[in-house]
């Protein structure tokens, strides 16, 4: 008996003790009765609305691009750029991934020239872009950003909203690393950071949002962009997708006008 | 309307935004004049589309791909989805692509009962930006 205690106690400390996996934490979802009950301060204004890119001063306005020369591109976008350069003399589009239904991510899906759908919650601004009903989450509620080792990229990245004073700082990270592009010739990556800064202007008729991008992945130091949006009550956001045979019908998407 | 005709002509070049693509391979400074009959027309989101089958030199027809903007913005210039049918005899402008294959961006029709529409809004109250 003793012997047998023995082995055991010896066969114990050979095996450690089985550790189970810790589950995080999982926030509230923001639609949670229980997180929209949470007291907190009234926000400043509401963006609930339809929302369009103010395109008056400029047909060029909905671009972030092209770069700022302060801004040095590393070598892979400098490759990337001078291509895109070379298709637009030819003719052609330098990876229209977007025209290839890949979605157009943040910042684009912004200012793609169709209205988008804001719906102001006191935990999160759900929008909707007209633009292949893309959409994206700011989150309101108090949450970090997601541990970056769980979160799921995407091309809208996850946005973190806080108020300051009448503005709204929105801070947006974890995108995918492909097939998302800035402006013509210019990637996004994974590392991609943008911070905006958005305000309310002409009693609520106009949304302005400055943009600060850094991806030191893709370029050197901050670019910089202020757009604008004007409300839109006659325009509706309904169903749009990219099906499998649009570009079939679309003729300038097909390949021979299409440079990779 | 019969007869094939293609007008080129030289314009001005007018820069818009492009949607769900890049208009890179439309040659903005020239149109071309299709005239035939509507082999299709879709009317649907995010482009509407319509395929215009015109007479070539050899008494075939040759289909001409024509991109369109989205209804929502067609519906503002007048149209309906009815407005072209399969086989209406039509007169279709487009910008034409830039290799010369038969396709383009649509600018305007001109109907047999001689309506024309083209994307531009018609309300007094235009939306925020024509949308290709």
């Amino acid at each position: 008996m003793a012997r047998a205690l023995m082995l055991a106690a010896a066969i114990g400390l050979l095996i450690p003790p089985q550790v189970l996996a810790q589950a995080p934490a999982v926030p509230l979802n923001p639609l949670a009765p229980s997180n929209l009950a949470k007291p907190r301060p009234k926000p400043p204004f509401d963006l609930t609305g339809t929302w369009f890119i103010d395109m008056a001063g400029s047909q060029n306005s909905w671009r972030f691009g092209p770069p700022p020369t302060a801004n040095k591109m590393t070598p892979e976008t400098l490759k990337h750029f001078e291509a895109s350069q070379k298709a637009q003399k030819e003719g052609k589009a330098y990876r229209d991934d977007i025209g290839q239904c890949w979605p157009a991510g943040l910042p684009l899906i912004m200012t793609r020239v169709w209205p988008v759908a804001m719906i102001q919650l006191p935990t999160a601004i759900y929008m909707v872009s007209h633009f292949m009903n893309s959409l994206r989450i700011v989150y309101l509620d108090g949450r970090p950003h997601s541990d970056p080792d769980v979160v799921v990229r995407t091309f809208n990245g996850e946005s973190i909203g806080k108020w300051e004073g009448d503005t709204l700082v929105v801070d947006t990270m974890h995108f995918v690393n492909d097939h998302h592009w800035i402006d013509a010739g210019i990637p996004a990556t994974d590392a991609l950071h943008i911070v905006e800064r958005l305000r309310l202007l002409k009693g609520g008729a106009v949304l302005e949002i400055e943009y600060t991008l850094t991806d030191p992945k893709s370029w050197e130091g901050e670019m910089k962009w202020t757009k604008r949006w004007n409300r839109v009550d006659d325009q509706e956001v309904t169903e749009v997708t990219c099906t499998p045979d649009l570009n079939s019908h679309i003729p300038s998407t097909q390949s021979e006008f299409q440079a990779r | 309307m019969k007869s094939a005709l293609l007008c080129i002509a030289v314009v001005l070049a007018s820069t818009i935004v492009s949607a769900h693509h890049s208009s890179a391979g439309i040659d903005r400074t020239k149109s071309v004049e299709l005239v035939g009959t509507i082999k299709q027309f879709s009317w649907t989101n995010p482009h509407s589309w319509m395929e215009v089958e015109v007479p070539d030199q050899k008494g075939g027809t040759v289909v001409w791909k024509v991109e369109m903007t989205s209804p929502a913005y067609l519906v503002r210039a007048g149209w309906k989805s009815t407005t072209v049918k399969t086989g209406d005899e039509v007169k279709v402008t487009v910008r034409p692509l830039r290799d010369g294959s038969p396709g383009g961006l649509f600018v305007s029709v001109l109907l047999a009962d001689g309506r024309s529409f083209t994307e531009r809004p018609i309300a007094t109250t235009p939306p925020a930006s024509p949308n290709p």
